[in-house]
């Protein structure tokens, strides 16, 4: 149980939060130029007053919250968790200003949704929104694959020996550097090196397909930005579908694997490792997912008859497999499709392989490979076990960098977040059916949302019941957050109202 | 005389039958919307479709063909940055495969500056495309240009900019309080 907060931790979360908010307001200045180098005078408006409404509030937490103190694990937990949310709200203001959304619940859905880099939107009538918005839009999925907490520690935070705890509550546990700083750094060095890689190829297949250039450029990075992080967000309605185009379903295929892949594999492979590639727990339990999903897949769409060629196996069968895998969310086909045409069988397997999800510390969302091969190794050690004699030691490690021996308390914790997210994926699915969507509906576009993968089956849109809205805000940031920081902030909650009771019953 | 009566019967037979043919092609091609379109592919899978709206975003042009995006929702007719409604939902569109020729009428697009020209297209809906790598598309056997788009008017927003002005006095006020506790922290210490 945590302890009735004294004053000064408030005021340190207050501080906290409201450096990440100035965080927020940065980033906004990059869709601020795109809108005025657009010449959408409207658009750059609703980006300025955004940023000044950031700098505003973080100079009113500096006043009002500044103490001499620095931040614990505690405070870690609950900045990282409170932060998002506040993110959320603030991130929101150039939405709803900008005319596309018809309530301020319905932007901070979207907020969520691109933080959390699910995918899953509300804006209406995106074939007519700016460049600006779009900009914002998969620049925010972008910074939030990489963790705005991430962005506070390289900029805001340097020198802050509590800033490894917010870093590491954010559901990015592991350290590639000994100083968490440099660990910010490395990661930003990564994802922009892949940024401008990646988005010049997308741009050149976008010129192939007869795109303009200027366009084709904006594209390619906001498509870039959508895979890489995982969110699958695209400047177009039709997604994917809108650019027909094989290379760039490649492109972008190849993108959110490699997007969805460990950073600490990434950083392995980028110093000379590159048999962690084979070795590591988690390329293997995504390869043996991956090819599970893709038999069941088969086996749906021989049974319907449909898909069934090469091209179109790929393209509308494999493609769309592996988006739900690393929980991005492009998808080569409309939502109603997978109802409609995929059968039951291959809709099935993209349920599965959403629930199952990305690796760990990376843009992912899901129980992540790391679990899930975890689980495996233990029951298979159980298995051994029973079978063995009484006196034989059975033990089971896996490799994640280093060989990391199963126990008791690393199992107990894996299985906790695993039944978290199997509560709120079947919670969210509930909801849904007693609002009266076709169960397998309702349960697809829970998993997808408390797996930040961002497919819908046609349930997700404005018009969804506002509790709906509610709860998938709630499943996209707890599911990304991976629940410890979001039982914290409740935790936090908890006890500030205690300590009221207490004061109360004193007097 | 009876051969020119049978030359009439002949003629008045080819008439009669061209007719059938053409009514009956027009019968075939059905005018829907894309959500219907999408909502009932098997349906309308390989059958002759016609589709009125706007084309949006960009023509990909790859020699002799290429590709347009036609919306036919509620934005098509009046857009949110035109002051349209809320219609409930993002957009409605599908891909259209045309001749480059049919292309090259299509002068705006639709998007954030404008409203696109407005075309009815007829051709062949196609649920998975075999030659599109199984995209659902419809394969255009003719584009008719029924308006032409216009730039959308975006005045500039006082209001707005009334709420920048008063944001930056905040900021501001905020900013000089900020400092001078900071000076009055040093000369404490």
């Amino acid at each position: 149980m945590i302890l009735r907060p004294a004053r000064e931790d408030v005021k340190l979360i207050g501080w906290g939060i409201g450096r990440v908010i100035l965080g927020v307001g940065l980033i906004m200045t990059v869709p601020l130029v795109v809108a005025l180098l657009s010449t959408e005078w409207d658009t750059a408006l609703d980006f300025l007053i955004g940023i000044l409404a950031c700098v505003a509030f973080w100079l009113f937490m500096e006043i009002t919250c500044h103490v001499k103190k620095d931040l614990t694990w505690l405070h870690g937990l609950i900045v990282a968790s409170g932060g998002w949310l506040a993110a959320m709200i603030f991130g929101a203001i150039p939405h709803i200003l900008s005319g596309h959304f018809k309530s301020f619940l319905d932007a901070c859905f979207d907020l969520m949704s691109g933080y959390t880099t699910t995918g899953l939107f509300l804006l209406q009538d995106l074939d007519h929104a700016s460049h600006g918005l779009n900009m914002w839009r998969h620049l925010l999925t972008y910074a939030g694959g990489q963790g705005i907490i991430v962005i506070a520690l390289t900029f805001l935070f340097a020198g802050t020996a509590g800033a490894f705890k917010i870093y590491a509550s954010e559901g990015k546990e592991e350290k590639l550097l000994p100083n968490v700083i440099n660990t910010a750094r490395a990661i930003w060095m990564i994802s922009l090196t892949y940024l401008v890689v990646g988005s010049l190829f997308i741009w050149l297949a976008l010129l192939k397909e007869g795109m303009p250039v200027a366009r084709g450029g904006l594209h390619s990075v906001w498509l870039f930005m959508g895979a890489w992080s995982t969110g699958g967000f695209a400047p177009q309605s039709l997604n994917l579908l809108y650019y027909h185009s094989f290379w760039v379903q490649i492109l972008t295929l190849v993108i959110f694997v490699i997007g969805s892949f460990n950073f600490v594999l990434h950083y392995e492979v980028w110093t000379g490792n590159r048999r962690e590639i084979y070795r590591n727990v988690e390329t293997r339990s995504f390869t043996t997912t991956m090819l599970l999903g893709t038999v069941m897949l088969s086996l749906g769409f021989g049974k319907i008859g449909l898909f069934t060629n090469f091209g179109e196996f790929f393209s509308k069968g494999l493609y769309n497999l592996a988006s739900a895998h690393t929980t991005t969310g492009n998808g080569t086909v409309f939502s109603i499709s997978f109802v409609n045409e995929f059968g039951l069988i291959a809709m099935w397997a993209l349920i599965l392989v959403m629930a199952i999800g990305a690796s760990a510390a990376s843009t992912g969302g899901g129980f992540k490979g790391l679990r899930m091969g975890i689980v495996f190794k233990y029951i298979r050690g159980e298995i051994r076990r029973l079978a063995s004699p009484e006196s034989a030691v059975v033990a089971e490690k896996v490799h994640h960098v280093h060989d990391v021996w199963l126990d008791d308390a690393l199992v107990k914790g894996v299985l906790f977040v695993l039944v978290c997210y199997v509560v709120i994926y079947a919670l969210g699915g509930v909801i849904g059916i007693m609002y009266g969507y076709d169960p397998s509906v309702a349960i697809f576009d829970s998993v997808s949302a408390g797996s930040n993968t961002g497919l819908s089956a046609g349930l997700t849109g404005p018009l969804m019941p506002a509790l709906m809205k509610v709860y998938y805000i709630f499943m996209m940031w707890a599911g990304r957050l991976e629940f410890i920081s979001v039982i914290a902030l409740f935790s936090f909650g908890g006890a500030i109202l205690r300590g009221r009771g207490a004061r109360r019953k004193k007097r | 005389m009876s051969r020119r009566v049978a030359s009439i019967v002949l003629v008045l037979a080819g008439l009669a039958a061209a007719f059938l043919m053409m009514s009956g092609s027009a019968l075939a091609a059905h005018e829907v919307s894309v959500e219907e379109l999408v909502a009932n592919m098997e349906q309308y899978d390989g059958q002759e479709v016609v589709i009125t709206g706007e084309a949006v975003g960009d023509l990909l042009v790859q020699g002799d063909y290429g590709w347009v995006t036609v919306n036919d929702d509620a934005y098509s007719v009046k857009s949110l940055e035109e002051g349209g409604d809320f219609a409930g939902y993002s957009n409605w569109g599908i891909g259209v495969w045309a001749p480059a020729g049919e292309l090259r009428q299509i002068h705006i697009l639709g998007g954030y500056k404008n409203k696109g020209d407005t075309v009815r297209v007829t051709g062949i809906f196609n649920r998975a495309d075999p030659e599109h790598e199984g995209d659902t598309d419809i394969r255009a056997t003719s584009i008719e240009l029924l308006e032409a788009g216009h730039p959308i008017p975006h005045p500039f927003q006082y209001g707005k900019l009334l709420i920048v002005v008063i944001l930056l006095a905040l900021v501001a006020i905020l900013w000089v309080d900020r400092r001078s506790r900071i000076r009055r922290a040093r000369r404490k210490q």
